[in-house]
């Protein structure tokens, strides 16, 4: 009973933040058809930049995303604006040119790191990192809370941005049917700009949670961008709660298995790539495919 | 003067050529129709005008101004608007989404309320359907949904693709009426339809597209006698 709560509980705070990186992904896509393969390159310099304002200036690192969301909302604009918008324009799957394009990207990234900061191993230590507190009889440490509530809000304003504004809405009608978008006057161009700086935004605000939590590298980033295409490929790139559920399975995968077989935590990269695997050959369309097949199920019986 | 005038135009897929030095002219307050086999270039001649594919050559005006390779969301803003092929309604968003979207320019924002009120009017099913998603609808309200989406955006000129396609008798009927109501409204209607005996019953003016080339073109009510017109494309309807 005790280990069930605290699997529910490390679940339920992983996948919180699990979702925020996911949508940062899952907004450029939906908009624009790219895979921002540089992604967790931006999460890398959001978790430098975070590791920066708090030694330079000593700004708590949560306090800093006051500054870290705006500049890289920026630097996402800026982005799309002198490299991602050269792309030759797609409607249908993304292609070759958009993958290596950002991945080129990310090497950038990951080099301005190395001569910034050097390759050394860096972290934060606030005087809350090693903290914990008890929540339902289960130990949670303090920057995971923290994390949580950061994702939650970040989630939170996301939806009201995508149900409630005209902004929101025209970032779903381009998502869904791209043509009919342009015809009833949505400026694709414009709103692909604030969409990359959106989904640069998230990248940040993810960077800057992982950072609290994990000691990082220049090379940091990419085990997190592998559970983000798992969770993506699992949720669906086209929907806000699918991607929320993605999140849930993956990590309450990662710490079900964790708890309750002897595989150890070391392996736990492998649990998002074998789901990732398994996924693509078994159900290719993911949750909303399954949940679809269900309903169809349902409707025939 | 025309409202819209277009100039021998050329429109390529790739290096295909659908359009062939289209000219045509729509005066305001008409309903024009353009009738034309499949792969004639109706549909492609709809789109070039929406802004979705840019003519090689030739130049279109609108309301006397060069419009020519303006992207879809400024033509909008100039009161031109297409209703494409298949609804093309967002699914996942419900049906007000959908309309309040239709609304998205400056110029339709202002007047969402109001324009709101007459699409309900026009449609009244829209209403008790509002907050079901788009996908959900049957085909016919589907239509009413994209043609009010459309009528959003506060048009003077209203393209229109199919907009009977796959519907059942009844329900294009009621099309074809709002049609005429949404002209007398004051807007200019282009039409693109397969039900070529429907279209020359409510159109003023008709033109024929065959292999990209205007062939034909006239009052409605000559081009519904006309010997080619009947033998090519009304079918067994006009015995």
């Amino acid at each position: 009973m005790q280990e069930l709560r605290e699997v529910l509980l490390n679940t339920l705070l992983a996948a919180g933040l699990y979702a925020t990186m996911s949508y940062g992904l899952a907004v450029i896509y939906g908009v624009m058809r790219i895979i921002n393969l540089a992604h967790a390159g931006l999460m890398m310099l959001a978790a430098y930049v975070t590791f920066a304002l708090y030694t330079r200036y000593e700004m708590d690192p949560f306090l800093s995303l006051v500054v870290v969301i705006p500049l890289f909302f920026l630097l996402g604009v800026l982005l799309h604006r002198f490299v991602v918008r050269r792309l030759p324009r797609t409607t249908g799957t993304p292609t070759m040119q958009s993958l290596l394009l950002l991945f080129g990207v990310w090497l950038v990234l990951q080099n301005l790191a190395y001569a910034l900061w050097t390759g050394d191993t860096q972290s934060i230590l606030t005087p809350y990192t090693l903290k914990s507190v008890t929540l339902l009889g289960v130990r949670v440490g303090v920057p995971n809370l923290l994390v949580f509530g950061v994702s939650a809000l970040s989630l939170l304003a996301l939806n009201f941005v995508l149900k409630r504004t005209y902004l929101g809405r025209a970032i779903r009608a381009v998502t869904q049917n791209r043509d009919a978008a342009l015809l009833s006057g949505i400026d694709a161009d414009r709103l692909s700009a604030i969409t990359f700086g959106a989904g640069t935004a998230f990248a940040a605000i993810a960077g800057t949670s992982l950072s609290t939590l994990y000691a990082f590298t220049p090379d940091f980033g990419r085990s997190f961008l592998l559970k983000a295409f798992c969770i993506i490929v699992l949720g669906g790139m086209e929907s806000f709660t699918g991607v929320a559920a993605g999140a849930l399975v993956l990590a309450f995968l990662e710490n079900a298995l964790a708890a309750w077989t002897p595989i150890p935590t070391s392996f736990q990269d492998a649990i998002s790539f074998t789901l990732l695997v398994l996924v693509l050959v078994a159900v290719p369309q993911g949750l909303p495919g399954i949940a679809r097949k269900v309903a169809r199920w349902r409707a025939s019986s | 003067m025309s409202l819209l005038e277009v100039r021998g135009i050329d429109v390529f897929y790739g290096n295909v050529q659908a359009i062939r030095e289209v000219s045509f002219d729509v005066a305001g307050g008409e309903i024009v129709t353009v009738i034309g086999a499949n792969g004639a270039g109706k549909s492609t001649t709809l789109k070039t005008l929406a802004g979705l594919m840019k003519p090689r050559k030739g130049t279109i005006l609108f309301g006397g101004k060069d419009v020519t390779g303006l992207a879809p969301f400024d033509l909008v803003e100039l009161g031109l608007v297409l209703i494409p092929e298949a609804r093309q309604l967002w699914p996942g968003m419900t049906v007000l989404e959908n309309l309040e979207l239709g609304a998205y320019g400056k110029r339709a924002r202002r007047e969402r309320a109001g324009t709101l009120e007459t699409v309900f009017g026009m449609f009244p099913r829209l209403r008790e359907r509002l907050r079901q998603n788009a996908g959900t609808l049957s085909g016919g309200e589907q239509q009413m949904c994209a043609i009010g989406r459309g009528l959003m955006a506060r048009p003077k000129l209203l393209l229109l693709d199919e907009p009977a396609l796959g519907l059942a008798p009844m329900l294009v009927r009621e099309v074809f009426k709002s049609l005429r109501t949404i002209r007398d409204q004051g807007v200019t209607v282009v039409l693109v339809e397969q039900n070529v005996s429907h279209a020359l019953a409510i159109a003023d003016r008709a033109f024929v597209l065959e292999t990209g080339r205007v062939t034909l073109s006239g009052p409605a009510r000559e081009l519904a006698r006309d010997r080619r017109v009947k033998d090519s494309y009304l079918g067994f309807a006009s015995a």
